[in-house]
């Protein structure tokens, strides 16, 4: 197809100290198109539009945007001028409403004599949204009161105008509720088949890619290794071969569990006894040593929840979680009594973005790390060097900083915190979230490791597939309670568990 | 995969990652270099053992409070009140080493009170959620209204130690020993004790920082108490100076910390790049323009003047963030 091109990278280069993000990269852009972008983390897939969106500069190349040389200022100037991009973390502004998050920095147009009227912003936000069919939220609602995934379509409908001519999503729809992905997808077949712009679409949900974009590109190690048409995605063997170019290597059959029956040890290693707080009423759960505990649903269903209590951190109305036959009453006694915790909200709750790898990986190990009094700096880097080789995060070296990492790679890191540590019941919210096929082929790995060790783990996930595949027990909740507790089997299919979600 | 070399000197990730130790560093040094070549010229040069010692005097009693400060500044806090109790500290010592005789009395009073505020001033802000600057807000006050109060009631605006003999502490070496055993103290505990890896931990993400089982009252409070302690050896070396406290000692004293410290490059958010080089280095600069400003015939009315630019010049290297807001 002859589509008019609207973006071109020439030569583009860019490199984060030691570490290399993009060797050399051409890419090309047309109207029109719903352009995959798949590859592993730090495949340089998300750097290629952070740096069309005037995120960071190019270290050297040059681009061509609408025929001109292309040199965004910021984010801002790129948005003003067409380029918009979502991000893969929240990024919100917290404690005010809707209304003036959608319209921030467009203060003026409501203002009237150094006054701003807020009934009139309200009334274009209530317009806005219903535009982009949204009816549960309005302008006057306080941010904060929105879900996680809420607040996520709120920067979608922040950053699209009616100017947008290229949107670039990266890796949202894991951070999106399945009525906000259908809303997204509406969005950009909109934008693409009427409007004719076009859409980038960054994400590693092979599914996902396949389903909705129009055209595919390949990346590896911050190089480009290939393009596939439509037709050459719609191929049967398409899943495998665009698998075999993400990772350069077979990743072979083993992927998830391979033994279909459940097994725990006696021991109970945490219990949660007829909690309630909040919507959340009676709810009971006993994870033994050495079991996988699988918790499904939709978001907004109560499993985060859930799971955030059984670390301590919310204020129980009713009932108990037991460690060890000790009740949990705080974050700092349940990481005491040897859980670990790892957050949906990474960016915000699992690690400190603005600090070293080292540092995250140590911090809870700190206690243990103390010899006479003090910490010696050789004893923090043999622990984090050994998590950093264990999970291959990729980074020049323990002192770099997180925020300098892809995501697949924080997400690592707080991954490994509770490895150093050494805890023996792990919570993990969403734990492969944004993580691609070769790291959670390894995480699955190492879940089933910490399995065989007598870990007890309770994974909290919205990726059936990963449920479904590792868990020795599954329990899938809906508003607010349990609607069915599945055992390890080799006939569960997603289709049977769906149905006790919606 | 491979390696290209190392960040390159003076790029703008090296910028990034160092622009304020630079300023911290280029600061002291700048004006070491600047005096230095300018002193000689109006008579007398700043590094005569005259003016050397007069420049450890004024040096000492900021540089204690400010390396003190460290802990507090590095979890995003501050605390105001410190000037208030310098000056009640230098007035109780004075006044219980003239009732009882005993100096070591006095400072262990007020070793207690400091403490006690310590304790107050770390926990408050996290138990009520409330900034911790309120409640050293509120100490400012009661401390300056009891400062009052005692002034009043004595019928005079200061008083004088009558038969201590204070010139030990007017002696330079023994500023300086203390203020190198204070920076080795509070360097060990900053960069290789739970104490200091916690602060800045949770000055840099408190979520993740208590998730990861960071007690946050519990090392809030330390990282105040080990302020209150030095504050209350800056208020011995500061009323040791005179031999006397009055209703006027330590104003101020606040605030010329706080730009001490953002002189020497600290981040007001606190967090990982706080350093304990920062308040050493930006009290030598501040007090190095004390008093090598006046030595090349600046007045000394305008000297607050010319602190003011130099401090809008480095606010500006360090503090400033790039990224706007989004619009829609």
């Amino acid at each position: 197809m002859a589509h008019e091109v609207i973006f071109e990278a020439k030569h583009m280069h860019k490199a984060f100290g030691p570490t290399i993000a993009l060797k050399d990269v051409d890419i090309q852009i047309c109207r029109g198109e719903i352009r995959g972008l798949i590859g592993e983390n730090g495949s340089g897939k998300s750097t290629i539009m952070s740096i069309a969106a005037g995120m960071q500069p190019a270290t050297s190349g040059e681009m061509i945007y609408k025929g001109q040389p292309w040199h965004p200022k910021s984010m801002v100037d790129s948005q003003h001028q067409g380029i918009s991009m979502i991000l893969q973390e929240a990024n919100t502004i917290p404690h005010v409403t809707v209304a003036q998050n959608l319209f921030a920095g467009q203060e003026q147009d409501f203002s009237k004599g150094g006054l701003i009227n807020m009934s009139k912003m309200y009334k274009r936000a209530d317009e806005l949204l219903k535009k982009f069919g949204i009816t549960n939220i309005r302008g006057r609602d306080p941010i904060d009161r929105l879900t996680f995934e809420d607040r996520k379509l709120i920067e979608i409908v922040r950053c699209v105008t009616d100017d947008t001519e290229i949107l670039v999503v990266d890796e949202t729809t894991t951070a999106l509720s399945h009525e906000g992905r259908e809303i997204l997808y509406k969005l950009i077949h909109k934008m693409t088949e009427q409007d004719n712009k076009a859409v980038v679409f960054v994400s590693h949900d092979m599914d996902e890619i396949l389903e909705q974009c129009t055209d595919l590109t390949v990346l590896r190690d911050g190089d480009i290794i290939g393009h596939l048409t439509r037709e050459e995605m719609d191929a049967p063997d398409a899943v495998q071969k665009i698998r075999l170019m993400m990772v350069g290597r077979e990743i072979g059959e083993k992927y998830f569990r391979e033994d279909f029956t459940p097994s725990h040890q006696e021991e109970v290693a945490l219990e949660l006894q007829n909690i309630s707080f909040g919507p959340i009423k009676d709810f009971s759960l006993q994870l033994r040593k050495g079991e996988i505990v699988g918790m499904g649903g939709l978001s907004g269903c109560g499993m985060h929840e859930i799971g955030k209590a059984a670390y301590g951190l919310e204020k129980l109305e009713k009932g108990q979680v037991l460690r060890n036959g000790k009740p949990i009453k705080s974050c700092l006694q349940a990481i005491e009594s040897g859980i670990g915790y790892i957050s949906k909200n990474r960016d915000l709750e699992a690690i400190i973005l603005d600090a070293p790898i080292q540092t995250n990986i140590v911090l809870p190990s700190l206690t243990a790390l103390t010899k006479g009094g003090f910490i010696r700096p050789k004893d923090e880097k043999k622990l984090s060097d050994a998590q950093i080789g264990a999970f291959r995060i990729k980074c020049g070296s323990g002192k770099q900083y997180v925020n300098t990492l892809s995501g697949g790679n924080k997400q690592k890191v707080s991954f490994a915190k509770w490895t150093a540590k050494g805890s023996d019941v792990i919570v993990m919210d969403c734990p492969t979230r944004g993580v691609d096929i070769g790291v959670k082929q390894a995480m699955y790995a190492l879940i089933e490791e910490m399995k065989k060790e007598g870990k007890a783990i309770l994974m909290i996930s919205e990726e059936l597939s990963e449920l479904i595949g590792m868990s020795d027990r599954l329990i899938i909740m809906k508003d607010f309670e349990v609607t069915a507790q599945l055992e390890r089997s080799k006939d569960l299919k997603q289709t049977d568990i769906i149905e006790y979600m919606i | 995969m491979e390696n290209t070399a190392a960040v390159k000197v003076f790029s703008k990730d090296w910028f990034r990652t160092h622009g304020a130790a630079l300023a911290g560093y280029g600061g002291v040094l700048f004006c070491i270099v600047f005096f230095s070549i300018t002193t000689p010229l109006f008579g007398e040069s700043i590094w005569s053992a005259s003016k050397l010692s007069t420049l450890i005097s004024d040096v000492i009693v900021l540089a204690i409070l400010s390396v003190g400060a460290v802990f507090v500044y590095s979890l995003g806090s501050m605390d105001i009140s410190i000037g208030k109790q310098v000056g009640l500290y230098a007035t109780i010592i004075v006044a219980v080493t003239n009732s009882t005789g005993s100096l070591i009395l006095g400072i262990l009073i007020c070793l207690v009170i400091a403490v006690f505020i310590g304790i107050v001033n770390g926990a408050t802000g996290e138990l009520l959620h409330i900034h911790s600057v309120v409640s050293s807000l509120v100490f400012m006050m009661v401390l300056g209204g009891i400062s009052t109060l005692i002034y009043n009631n004595m019928g005079s605006r200061n008083v004088a130690l009558k038969s201590f003999d204070h010139h030990i502490f007017k002696n330079v070496w023994l500023m300086v020993i203390v203020l190198v055993v204070e920076v080795l103290i509070v360097t060990f505990l900053f960069n290789y004790t739970k104490f200091g890896k916690n602060a800045r931990a949770i000055g840099a993400n408190p979520v993740a920082a208590e998730q990861s089982g960071i007690n946050l009252v519990k090392y809030k409070v330390i990282a105040y108490v080990i302020m209150g302690v030095f504050v209350v050896v800056a208020a011995i070396f500061q009323m040791g100076y005179t031999g006397s406290a009055s209703d006027s000692t330590g104003t101020g004293f606040e605030m010329n910390v706080m730009v001490a410290l953002i002189l020497g490059g600290m981040p007001l958010s606190g967090g990982m790049k706080s350093r304990v080089s920062c308040a050493v280095l930006g009290s030598f600069t501040f007090s190095l323009l004390n008093v090598g400003l006046p030595m090349i015939g600046i007045p000394v009315n305008t000297v607050n003047l010319i602190k003011a630019i130099i401090f809008i010049i480095v606010v500006l290297i360090t503090c400033r963030k790039s990224r706007g807001v989004l619009p829609r």
